[in-house]
């Protein structure tokens, strides 16, 4: 039984990162309909940012302040950072492909992706650069059940991945800024008719799925240790995976998603197989696209004559 | 109105220019200098792409190796870069561009042994030698690349001593391998697993893609009774992951490790067991120079690194007793220097010749073990 | 005129319909002499421009290419067979497949197995005349079953469903069943393309076989377009619930894009493998298929002409040009002036610009070689006539990497800036991120040619999409978006 609650902490753990990275991804496709697959990339420079942070006070054995207080700058500073270059980018490439078909700004994002994967590579190295989580928050501060382990890191992440889905679900239902995010996913010409400026509306957007990516990087640099230039491709996939599965567009099913994901990892690699985990994660996958063939949460697709 | 035909009439006149240049833009020598002994060597290496890491490394230690032996010798070698990405259909094209360059006679590279094997034909067709640092399977000397060489051993040698000393040194009842899904990784495994089997040993063998960064789930399923895990993994941070969600777990399996975990800046998992095919040339006194160069300019560093500078070396010096002889370097006399070259000793701590068919003679294996404070120790014998 | 009811009129109106529709008919066209051209080369026909351009492809070994660029233009003629038929996928039918590179990987594994000795004792060795229909074939029902989805599945939902199936067949390649399909060391000595006594062995025939191939399936594609089921295909894209209540029967004509794609990837899997001679599961990843997207929607998508000349441009750049260090600056510099050329108007402010710059660089480089010699001591990298006109322009200092490093950063920061600001500031602001991009490339970039050639794609892409979203042969779409 142990082993079961091992695996489903590690599974929750997991996923919550991965809903978060989603999570951006959804709204950037809510208000621009636009597959950002540079998204994966922007939660690669937040995770670089925190290894940064680190090094800057001191590195990881040699910590000049408090670690509460390191996690809070880490997890301010990328997500300010990492927002400001999701709405550049968004300024400098996106916006001038707004009314082109759906396809063209696809390969502006895998060119965004190109430069940013690459600049990253540049100008850091292709080292490995390390945080080395457990010298400055020890294994010990974790709770055992059992015969289960939860690392205080992984708390941490699961703890902030829901407050800040809680927060932005308040975001978008409860405050202006997220009824005129609604309102330019719902129509954007009929919104701008409206008197919405719709080019802030979407920089915001932008703004806060980077800063979630962002945010998302640094929990997964504390969680998995070493970051380098190419972990964002397999992050945006699942992200893409995740968001498309909970119903791409709909928030609560980009959470849903990514933890789907996450514990259906967990699990088959705990009790099926390694070798093949990819491969069940994708038939169970399928099976759900099948089932349920607008996503987990979607709306069936209205089709105007 | 006229834009347009500017546009065409400058991308015209640039091209125009620009095959007038090229015609004439080989590096013009100085006519005094005709006793230098030019000529170029190709690297091919994943240097961007999800194995950079490694690719990086090897560029770096040729780089040194040619810049050491240029001063060394007074040859003037040019190193020609290939990204591979460790990708086959690349390393195709990057050595089609090499054999097509009259001016590269020898090759470093490629890294992965999926790579020689599409390239070596194309090699061998040009009778382009090719020397790699790090491609470990099996078939690849067994006669079909007349070209191909080494300076690593091969899986056939690595795979049974490190099973070997598992058993007798290390008796577990079981043990848990894993593999990542690269050639090189299911190569040693699967000249582990026979021996293995064969002492009665429980084995789980798992296998993860070299892009998967959380092992959690994968540790969770390490039993008490597997006192060892097998990692032959190329990726060494992966393996420091792998070692710190085992101390996560509160589990006390060793981690038995191979060359490619061998990064002591990277991979530091207390009480783990590394084997590499080079020593540890920061320990060799006779390498104090390159490593604090290495060091200097980039960094730490791991096991992919010094075989790379040893084979760049010996290209190196092929072509330096070329010049010597009075000849012009070319394909054919070089192949001939390397297949001649009998090193008393190198980067690698060891003589360095080949067999007729591209091995490494007398290939060694070194063990260490990583102490509480994450050094590496040699374990004699 | 009377108020009496005027007789209808017999034809376009003078001074109103027949102005119109000549205007509007120009505006289709680039203005002056190249408007003239635009429509000669139309007047050609289409079968006629396909000959000239196969005549040209044949004809290119035979001007003394050497090896390498031999490679470069079967890579190319891959892609552009891959890009053609993945046009048929995403271009005509309107369907998002992220999965089409394991069709390729299909074709390969399968000529792979019946043309080596991976099989049984001494293998299967059917000739190429059996083996490629075969493989085709069986693409195409593979090609069905992948579009199945596609009954309850549209848009992004299918293209997950492709997605995972493309990752699938590289992780089943890779570690499932290695007798048969090698694992990660894949399958090697695979027999060339031999049938009646004739085997292609060197790479020149390969190319050859290519053009054959790949003008003979742009020939039967033009065919397809033309027809009821390109019709079909082309409705389909646009509205399917319109299309479906005309009769046409969607679900059908969908598998029939999917299949159809994966027959022509396969047999460029066929070629790909007898080329290599041998496959693995890596050749088929999602960069490979990130590539052919790229070709076909450069392009433009929805054209055969366009999606084989997405191909050209994107391999012999990408797999060509920017391998070679020197041909790298080039096209670097190239771009620079092309941009500059383009988008700076009047021709005087275009001069300004230039003057300006040619005297920022010198007296910057004066000023600080006056104040350190150690920071112009450094060399350019680029070599030959454009290394020493840039000599005495850029300032390079003796040890650059770190100084690389902050100009990266800084002209990304001014090209940022550049597309905020407009008007003078603008092309005040060109000068110094022109220099200070010579600058970077002088010290950083040259330095390392494999990363900048990835970095140089992405800026080339994101430049041309901008620039012409449609692709360069496509034609303006207005999308429904539902």
């Amino acid at each position: 039984m142990g082993f079961f609650f091992q695996e489903l902490v590690n599974g929750i753990t997991t996923g919550a990162l991965y809903s978060l990275i989603a999570l951006g991804f959804s709204m950037v496709y809510g208000v621009l309909k636009l597959l950002n697959f540079a998204h994966g990339d922007l939660y690669m420079v937040g995770a670089f940012i925190g290894y940064f942070v680190i090094q800057w006070f001191g590195g990881p054995q040699g910590l000049k302040v408090p670690v509460p207080l390191l996690l809070v700058i880490m997890f301010v500073l990328s997500a300010g950072l990492v927002g400001g270059l999701g709405v550049a980018i968004e300024r400098f490439a996106y916006r001038p492909l707004r009314d082109a078909p759906r396809i063209a700004p696809l390969i502006t994002a895998i060119g965004i992706s190109f430069l940013l994967e690459n600049s990253a590579l540049l100008l850091v190295g292709a080292q490995y650069r390390v945080y080395n989580t457990p010298d400055f928050i020890k294994f010990s501060s974790g709770i055992q059940i059992g015969s289960v382990s939860i690392d205080s890191v992984q708390i941490t992440v699961v703890v902030l991945g829901l407050a800040l889905m809680v927060g932005l679900r308040l975001l978008v239902n409860r405050t202006r800024l997220g009824k005129q995010m609604r309102a330019v996913s719902a129509d954007r010409e009929a919104a701008e008719m409206l008197g919405i400026n719709v080019n802030l509306t979407i920089a915001a957007t932008f703004f806060l799925g980077s800063a979630l990516a962002g945010v998302a990087g640094v929990m997964a640099g504390l969680l998995f240790n070493q970051v380098n230039n190419t972990i964002g491709f397999i992050a945006g996939l699942k992200a893409f995976t995740a968001a498309v599965v909970g119903g791409i567009g709909s928030l609560p099913g980009a959470m849903l998603g990514g933890l789907l994901i996450g514990i259906a990892e967990s699990f088959i690699t705990g009790y099926l197989s390694s070798t093949y985990t990819n491969l069940f994660v994708f038939a169970l996958l399928i099976l759900v696209m099948l089932v349920r063939p607008s996503g987990l949460f979607g709306r069936a697709q209205l089709q105007k004559v | 109105m006229y834009g347009r035909g500017i546009i065409a009439a400058t991308v015209l006149g640039a091209l125009v220019v620009v095959g007038c240049s090229s015609g004439g833009s080989s590096s013009s020598t100085a006519g005094g200098a005709a006793k230098k002994c030019i000529a170029s060597v190709g690297i091919e290496a994943p240097l961007t792409g999800p194995v950079a890491v490694l690719g990086q490394e090897q560029l770096h230690f040729a780089e040194l190796a040619v810049a050491n032996d240029n001063t060394a010798n007074h040859t003037d070698i040019t190193l020609v870069q290939g990204d591979t990405q460790l990708n086959p259909a690349q390393a195709t094209t990057v050595t089609q561009q090499f054999t097509s360059n009259s001016a590269i006679v020898a090759v470093v590279g490629p890294a992965g042994s999926q790579e020689v094997e599409a390239v070596g034909p194309l090699m061998a067709r040009a009778g382009l030698p090719f020397i790699s640092g790090s491609a470990t399977a099996v078939a690849l000397t067994a006669g079909k690349y007349p070209t191909f060489f080494r300076v690593v051993s091969k899986d056939s040698v690595q795979g049974p001593e490190d099973a070997n000393y598992i058993i007798y040194n290390l008796h577990p009842k079981a043990l848990m391998i894993v593999d990542d899904q690269e050639a090189y990784s299911t190569g040693l495994v699967a000249a582990m697993l026979p021996i293995f089997k064969a002492a009665g040993i429980k084995v789980d063998h798992e296998s993860v893609s070299q892009k998967v960064t959380d092992f959690s789930s994968l540790v969770a399923k390490v039993t008490p009774a597997e006192t060892v895990v097998v990692l032959p993994w190329q990726i060494a941070a992966n393996a420091q992951q792998f070692g710190r969600d085992l101390q996560q777990e509160h589990k006390k399996t060793v981690i038995f490790g191979t060359d490619g975990l061998y990064s002591p800046g990277t991979f530091t998992i207390s009480g783990s067991y590394v084997s590499s095919f080079g020593p540890d040339i920061t320990a060799i006194p006779a390498d104090a120079a390159i490593v604090a160069q290495a060091k200097a300019k980039y960094g730490s560093f791991g096991t992919f690194g010094p075989p790379v500078f040893a084979a760049t070396h010996v290209i190196d010096e092929a072509i330096a007793a070329v010049c010597k002889a009075g000849q012009t370097p070319s394909r054919a006399n070089v192949l001939a220097a390397i297949k001649k070259t009998d090193e008393p000793t190198s980067i690698l701590g060891q003589p360095i010749s080949f067999t007729s068919h591209g091995d490494l003679v007398n290939g060694k294996f070194f063990l260490f073990k990583i102490d509480s404070k994450g050094n590496y120790h040699l374990i004699p014998g | 005129m009377s108020l009496d009811p005027q007789p209808p009129a017999t034809g376009p109106e003078v001074g109103a319909d027949e102005w119109v529709a000549r205007h509007a008919h120009r505006r289709e066209y680039l203005p002056s002499w190249l408007g003239v051209a635009q429509r000669a080369v139309e007047r050609v026909g289409w079968w006629p421009r396909l000959a000239l351009v196969a005549l040209a492809g044949a004809a290119l070994p035979a001007l003394g290419l050497g090896g390498f660029q031999v490679q470069v233009g079967i890579d190319t003629m891959e892609v552009a067979l891959l890009a053609v038929g993945l046009n048929i996928v995403v271009g005509w039918a309107g369907i998002l497949d992220l999965g089409y590179v394991a069709f390729l990987g299909f074709g390969g594994y399968a000529f792979a197995l019946l043309s080596s000795s991976q099989l049984g004792g001494a293998g299967v060795h059917l000739p190429a005349i059996l083996s490629i229909p075969v493989v085709m074939v069986a693409a195409a029902l593979l090609g069905l079953l992948v579009g199945w989805p596609s009954r309850r599945l549209i848009g992004d939902y299918l293209a997950i469903v492709t997605l995972f199936f493309g990752e699938a067949f590289v992780e089943f390649t890779n570690n499932v069943a290695p007798g048969v399909l090698g694992g990660p060391n894949g399958i090697v000595g695979i027999d060339p393309i031999h049938s009646f006594a004739v085997s292609l062995t060197s790479n020149v025939s390969y190319y050859y076989l290519l053009v054959i191939v790949l003008v003979a399936a742009m020939a039967v594609l033009r065919l397809l377009e033309n027809s009821r089921t390109g019709r079909a295909w082309r409705a389909v894209r646009e509205d399917p619930l319109a299309a479906a209540s005309m009769t046409i029967p969607v679900n059908r004509v969908k598998l029939m894009a999917f299949a159809f794609g994966a027959m022509v990837a396969a047999l460029t899997g066929t070629i790909f493998a007898a080329q290599q001679i041998s496959v693995f599961p890596t050749d088929f990843d999602t960069p490979f298929l990130i590539l052919i997207y790229a070709a076909l929607i450069l392009g433009g998508a929805g054209s055969i002409a366009g999606a084989a000349t997405g191909a050209v441009v994107v391999m012999v750049i990408y797999d060509g040009l920017l391998r070679n260090a020197t041909y790298s600056g080039y096209v670097f510099y190239l771009l620079i002036a092309l941009t500059l050329v383009a988008k700076v108007r009047p021709w005087r402010r275009l001069g300004v610009v230039l003057a300006a710059l040619v005297a920022f660089g010198l007296a910057l480089r004066a000023i600080v070689g006056a104040i350190s010699a150690s920071a112009v001591a450094g060399a350019p990298a680029s070599t030959g006539w454009l290394g020493t006109a840039l000599r005495d322009w850029v300032v390079i200092p003796a040890n650059s990497t770190g100084a690389g490093d902050w100009g990266y950063v800084l002209l990304i920061c001014l090209l940022i800036a550049l597309v905020q600001v407009k008007g003078v500031w603008r092309t005040a602001l060109m000068v110094p991120a022109i220099y200070v991009g010579a600058f970077v490339w002088e010290t950083k970039l040259a330095a390392n040619p494999a990363i900048t050639r990835e970095i140089m794609i992405g800026a080339i892409l994101i430049v041309m999409m901008n620039a012409r979203p449609q692709g360069l042969l496509g034609t303006r779409r207005v999308e429904v978006v539902t």
